[in-house]
């Protein structure tokens, strides 16, 4: 059932690829002069309105500077070919100046917008600016780039309208298939993943900034790939090509054509740059009304495009069911490898010295200091308030330390992001159960395991191999009847459960629990308690348990730590903390149930 | 010399007007209104609408104001509302409101580029140093804005809750406070703020359908740096504001325009709280 | 759907075309094509523009057409830049199928249409003053160039004011940088000195470093050349509230914008071909003509409109003496042609540019020109030396 449905997928974007070619090759001979100048000039903005698309659609970067790269990737050619003149080595020294520069501003603006921490509105008010940047740059460079008349005049390759034509075509539709197998791999899962959640994903090991700093580069280098080819056909080149103006535009379209549907923003931008060329000579004063006004409806009412809505009419029309789901792929065994954690000669899995975390003046952790060694779960409990969160952040988050020392397997992570600590063998499961909700269960625990396996990327990966651990507890929960169910029809438990899994796969032999069982049912409990068990007795793994429920700690632990007030009020077995008069008072004065302070 | 201060302290003092608006609202909504530059430009042609009609030309602030808060009011209810939960649609959304208001004035006013009496034309001495008596009135006025807010947001119950808002959105809405009310009154306060400032510059500049735009990313990149504090704003565009003096006047102009955007964005970089004290 | 699209728009535009064919000449019309910037920075003067070519249109066609047919305008849209004029010129070159354009535009938009222009063997009239120096095959320019405009204002500066130290401000575009190149080289050739020259971005509002600036440097006479509309008034403003009473020369403003900008405008030097006082039969039957046409409705005709009137009977005469509208036969024809229109004898005779007479005007208390000198037949200097 999975392969004929992968199997039909894969057809019916071969066949609308062939159709798409097709059309591009009878094109020149069917349309109009003017409908061929206009669609050519449409296709190149409309492989740009794919990397917004890509971006924004896919992984929650909105951006206005996509205009920026195509600018500069036009005006390699417009400088290089009117200063040096036209020559075949001249046009391959256009393209390498057009990639080389703007791969650089995108790594540039890269490493401006996408810092652990750094909120997504900030990217996009950076990425606004971007093409005001250049386009003043544009500007002011006087008689070389032209200021604001551009370059005109310029001689490039002799090729005639048709041979542009089927070579701007066929660069879009392979553009879009290639586009359209990769958000469908197992690497393009990874940007819904950021886009759904950016925190779990660094806690996963992934370098969310990296991986960001990397796609803005190749949709740059795809957006300057467009403005070298336009700059050649058209023989212009002019700063709004590079400005906002037009960078906004490739928002409005991917909007109104349908945001993460590739093919949307692609017709969009043909049927609204094509008919505009129709309509707003007719219509100047008007037309920008209509845009702004569609555009509002569409975000308010329409969020996910216009697209949508005809697709789901002839879906209707011709009785065709919604895209059913098929089983996932097929669960296997992990190889064992020697975990990068391991390899550390200490000791102890986890050591504290002296942490201490203050908001401001306030003082939330002091001085917290600590061993625990393998085959250890160690407990962590205490009042709200006492600090029990924020323990849990200021280990796995090297950043969120205000002094203080932690080391994992032997590696000190002195103020290294989360991402790089889970390369020492830490994972962490957050309080509330934190997943990917668009994704399915088998897609999330693929994210979970690419720090270890790269994924592919234009194709899914039939096998998805678990170590052992992660895959008792897909199989004792019953999860791996829905590998291909979307987690946000899951049920909390089963939420829970997923998320411990690929904290799991990620084989770590340090990990991090927050309050695993909150809201679980007895008998969920139960299991846990007891895949808990199995994780420190048989796979030796060093476990720190943040708990309310004190009869669960005492089911689970080695040994108990009492919080209170950012100090470790006590550390010893579960008997003695259960016995001590202490802990009774201060639970005593304090409700036990509820959340702990962010 | 002294002149550069001075140009320094009124540039400070325009900025902080233009983007006193836009503070109040990203600290509510924790979004960037995109609609800010057609509010202030919306003030810009109700100063002009105060001109065509022969008043005094100091009515013109009270008249921007109030036009600023109705179209606050109507966009929050029928646009703003549905996107709490979708802080970038409502960027988005924000923005497309940005071309309707700028084509309706169109439609209204034509698209000409049109003109408003100044209240105060001549030059005054000031310190030895004969210096524009509008500009320096208009330092007086953001004085007295960041006065009225300070005692707003601290003396009301309206600014009480507005505040308890910014803090800890749940926290408030815990607490009995409706937040969506707070909502509404800052938009429509942030709106007016903005038509307000947009009818203090008129008078330094054209009444025209992109007067707003050269603002806008500077005021977007001065409420990112101040976080959401009214003070840190005040030092933000004393300190950006004269880095953008300073610039125009010794190296270029043109460089000056790119500097509070360029200055703004490595100091996020390297100090992502910018301004803000904690 | 792309298709019906286009049949859609054939069929209006045949419908059109058959309504107004009613009441002109019965035969095949010549179409003129306008790409102009309805939307965007040119958008204020463009109407104006458009009224002079559709009174020229209406005057041709009520002596019998050109050659007995009927003239017709097709008029579109550039959005005052590259990516517009692209798709205007397009439209009108490959879908109207026109036989000339006429336009004025800005550069940028005249630079993305020309390589259209090229393939689509079009000729093409430029009626717009510009930075200078654009040069095609099938490129005649009827208006004024920097060459042709500077010298006036600093003429009169060195010799009325005794100027010897100027200051130059502009906005940073082609023409503003443009201008004032040639405006230091012109000073600077003619004895004086120029102790600054500041740009702004071209949406730049804020003049305060450079107006401080200028006040430092204590010039004898500043010239400046912005984008026109808000640049220009808002530097003005500003330089009034500053206190600024220099000689104060203008190359970018119009009539109409001084007019609008009240007081503060008073006393600024401007120098331009056409004004609507200038003398002259012709200019003032111009005037009365598109007086009664538009009557209320009329946009002020300018330094703008008027080489579009001129530029289409330019075509006229071209079409006539060519016996057709073949472009290989009428485009060398334009240079030799003339009319005597508004603001005189008007000739492309000069490298693909036109001889001028241009004036010097000073604001009035109550917005108008006064027109103080006029210089005739100022030559436009060597603009495409390859080109005759």
């Amino acid at each position: 059932m999975t392969d004929t449905r992968r199997d039909s997928d894969l057809r019916l974007v071969l066949g609308l690829g062939a159709l798409a070619l097709a059309s591009v090759a009878l094109g020149p001979y069917i349309l109009p002069t003017f409908l061929i100048n206009s669609l050519l000039r449409a296709i190149l903005y409309a492989a740009v309105a794919l990397t917004v698309d890509v971006l924004w659609g896919y992984t929650g970067i909105l951006t206005f500077g996509q205009s920026a790269f195509f600018g500069i990737g036009a005006y390699a050619v417009g400088l290089v070919f009117t200063h040096m003149g036209f020559s075949a080595s001249h046009a391959l020294l256009a393209l390498v100046l057009s990639l080389v520069v703007s791969a650089s501003t995108a790594l540039l603006v890269g490493w401006l917008s996408f810092y652990p921490g750094a909120s997504p509105l900030y990217a996009s008010v950076v990425t606004l600016a971007l093409p005001i940047v250049v386009t003043q740059i544009l500007f002011s460079a006087g008689t070389f780039t032209g200021s604001s008349s551009g370059l005109s005049g310029f001689e490039s390759f002799d090729i005639s309208i048709e041979i542009w034509f089927w070579i701007s075509g066929t660069f879009l539709v392979l553009l879009t298939g290639v586009a359209w197998l990769f958000v469908r791999s197992d690497a393009g899962r990874m940007l819904v993943a950021i886009r759904e959640n950016e925190a779990r994903c660094e806690y996963l090991g992934i370098s969310v900034s990296r991986l960001k700093i990397l796609l803005l580069m190749a949709a740059a280098l795809v957006a300057a790939l467009s403005g070298y080819l336009f700059a050649s056909m058209q023989m212009v080149v002019a700063p709004e090509y590079a400005g906002f103006v037009f960078g906004t535009e490739l928002v409005i379209w991917v909007a109104l054509g349908g945001r993460g549907s590739l093919v949307g923003p692609v017709l969009g931008t043909l049927f609204i740059d094509v008919g505009s060329a129709y309509l707003s000579g007719n219509l100047p004063y008007v037309w920008k009304l209509l845009v702004g006004v569609a555009f509002v409806v569409v975000i308010v009412a329409f969020p996910g495009g216009l697209l949508p809505l005809p697709m789901a009419l002839l879906r209707r029309l011709r009785g065709i069911p919604p895209p059913a789901r098929g089983r996932g792929p097929m669960l296997e065994l992990a190889e064992p490898r020697a975990l990068p954690g391991l390899r550390g000669d200490s000791a102890s899995a986890l050591v504290l010295e002296g942490v201490c975390k203050n908001f401001g003046s306030l003082r939330v952790l002091d001085g917290i200091s600590f061993r625990a060694g393998r085959g250890e779960l160690l407990s962590v409990v205490g009042p709200n308030g006492a600090g029990k969160t924020t323990l849990m952040r200021c280990i796995s988050d090297g950043a969120e330390r205000s002094r203080g020392r932690v080391l994992i397997n032997g590696f000190d992570t002195g103020r290294l992001p989360p991402e790089r600590c889970v390369a020492f063998g830490i994972g962490r499961k957050f309080q509330t159960a934190n997943t990917f909700d668009s994704l399915t269960v088998a897609q999330s625990l693929r994210i979970a395991r690419s720090r270890l396996e790269r994924p592919w990327l234009l194709h899914c990966s039939r096998t998805l191999a678990l170590p052992d651990a992660a895959l008792q507890v897909i199989r004792a929960t019953g999860l791996d009847e829905h590998l291909d169910m979307a987690v946000r029809h899951l049920s909390h438990g089963q939420k829970q459960a997923l998320e411990l899994a690929m904290v799991l796969a990620l084989e770590p032999n340090v990990l991090l629990l927050d309050e695993p069982t909150a809201g679980l049912t007895k008998a969920e409990r139960t299991l846990i308690g007891r895949i808990l068990r199995d994780l420190t007795e048989h796979h030796g793994l060093c476990i720190l348990l943040v708990e309310h429920d004190l009869d669960f700690v005492r089911e689970v632990s080695s040994r108990v730590i009492v919080l209170h007030q950012g100090q470790i009020l006590l550390d010893a077995t579960v008997a003695e903390v259960v016995e001590s008069e202490l802990v009774r008072s201060i639970y005593a004065g304090v409700g036990s149930h509820g959340e702990s302070p962010s | 010399m002294s002149a550069t201060v001075l140009d320094i302290i009124t540039t400070a003092a325009l900025l902080y007007a233009v983007a006193a608006g836009l503070l109040i609202v990203f600290g509510v909504m924790k979004i960037i209104n995109f609609a800010h530059g057609a509010f202030l430009t919306v003030g810009g042609y109700a100063a002009l609408a105060v001109t065509h009609w022969g008043l005094n030309p100091w009515f013109s602030l009270p008249a921007a104001f109030v036009a600023g808060c109705a179209c606050g009011m109507l966009i929050e209810r029928v646009v703003m509302r549905p996107l709490y939960s979708r802080p970038l649609d409502a960027i988005l959304a924000t923005w497309g409101l940005g071309i309707i208001l700028g084509q309706l004035i169109t439609l209204a006013f034509g698209r000409e580029v049109q003109f408003v009496r100044s209240p105060l034309a001549g030059t005054m001495n000031f310190l030895g140093t004969a210096y524009s008596e509008y500009r320096l009135s208009v330092v007086l006025a953001a004085a007295v804005l960041a006065g009225a807010l300070g005692l707003a947001l601290n003396g009301t119950r309206l600014g009480l809750n507005t505040r308890a808002v910014i803090m800890n959105e749940n926290l408030a809405r815990a607490l009995g406070i409706d937040s969506a009310r707070v909502r509404f009154g800052t938009f429509s306060l942030g709106a007016g703020l903005a038509s307000l400032a947009g009818a203090l510059i008129t008078p330094l500049s054209s009444v025209d359908l992109n007067m707003g735009v050269p603002w806008l990313v500077n005021a977007f990149m001065l409420v990112l740096v101040s976080g959401v504090s009214l003070i840190s704003l005040g030092i933000a565009c004393l300190v950006l504001g004269g880095a953008q003096v300073l610039v125009s006047t010794y190296l270029n102009p043109i460089l000056g325009g790119l500097t509070i955007v360029v200055l703004a964005a490595l100091l996020l970089r390297l100090r992502p709280k910018g301004f803000s004290r904690d | 759907m792309r298709l019906k699209l286009h049949t859609l728009a054939c069929t209006t535009v045949l419908a059109l075309g058959w309504a107004t064919g009613q009441n002109a000449v019965a035969a095949d019309p010549i179409k003129i094509g306008v790409p102009v910037g309805l939307s965007g920075a040119n958008s204020v003067v463009a109407p104006s523009v458009v009224q002079s070519a559709e009174l020229a249109v209406e005057e041709i066609n009520a002596r019998g057409g050109v050659l007995g047919r009927p003239l017709e305008l097709e008029v579109a849209d550039d959005g005052s830049g590259a990516a517009g004029a692209k798709k205007a010129f397009d439209s009108l070159i490959y879908q109207k199928k026109v036989d000339v354009l006429i336009s004025m535009e800005t550069s940028a938009a005249r630079n993305a249409g020309l390589p259209i222009v090229t393939r689509g063997k079009t000729p093409f009239i430029y009626t717009s003053f510009y930075e200078g120096r654009s040069c095609n095959k099938y490129l005649y320019v009827d208006a004024w160039v920097p060459d042709q405009q500077v010298a006036p204002i600093v003429d009169f500066f060195r010799t009325t004011y005794k100027a010897k130290t100027y200051f130059l401000i502009g906005s940073d575009y082609a023409f503003g940088r443009g201008m004032l190149q040639f405006t230091r080289g012109y000073i600077e050739k003619t004895g004086g000195k120029v102790v600054g020259e500041e740009y702004l971005p071209m949406d730049g509002s804020d003049w305060t470093a450079i107006v401080s600036k200028l006040k430092a440097a204590g010039p004898d006479a500043l010239v400046t050349s912005t984008a026109g509309g808000a640049p220009n008034v808002t530097l003005t403003k500003q330089l009034r509230a500053a206190g600024v009473k220099l000689p104060y020369g203008n190359l970018a403003v119009d009539e109409g914008t001084a007019k609008s900008m009240g007081p503060d405008a008073e006393g600024i030097y401007i120098s331009g071909s056409y004004f609507t006082n200038v003398d002259g039969v012709k200019n003032k039957e111009f005037l009365a003509a598109m007086q009664k046409k538009f009557g209320t409705g009329l946009k002020t005709p300018n330094d703008l409109s008027v080489p579009q009137y001129e530029a289409v009977y330019l075509y006229k005469a071209a079409v006539e003496k060519a016996g057709s509208t073949a472009a290989d036969k009428v485009v060398p024809l334009l240079g030799q042609v003339s009319f005597e229109g508004p603001r005189g004898l008007i000739r492309m005779n000069k490298q693909r540019h036109a001889p001028l007479t241009m004036y010097l005007g000073q604001v009035q208390k109550d917005g108008g020109i006064k027109i103080l000198e006029s210089f005739k037949d100022v030559d436009p200097g060597d603009q495409c030396p390859s080109l005759k």
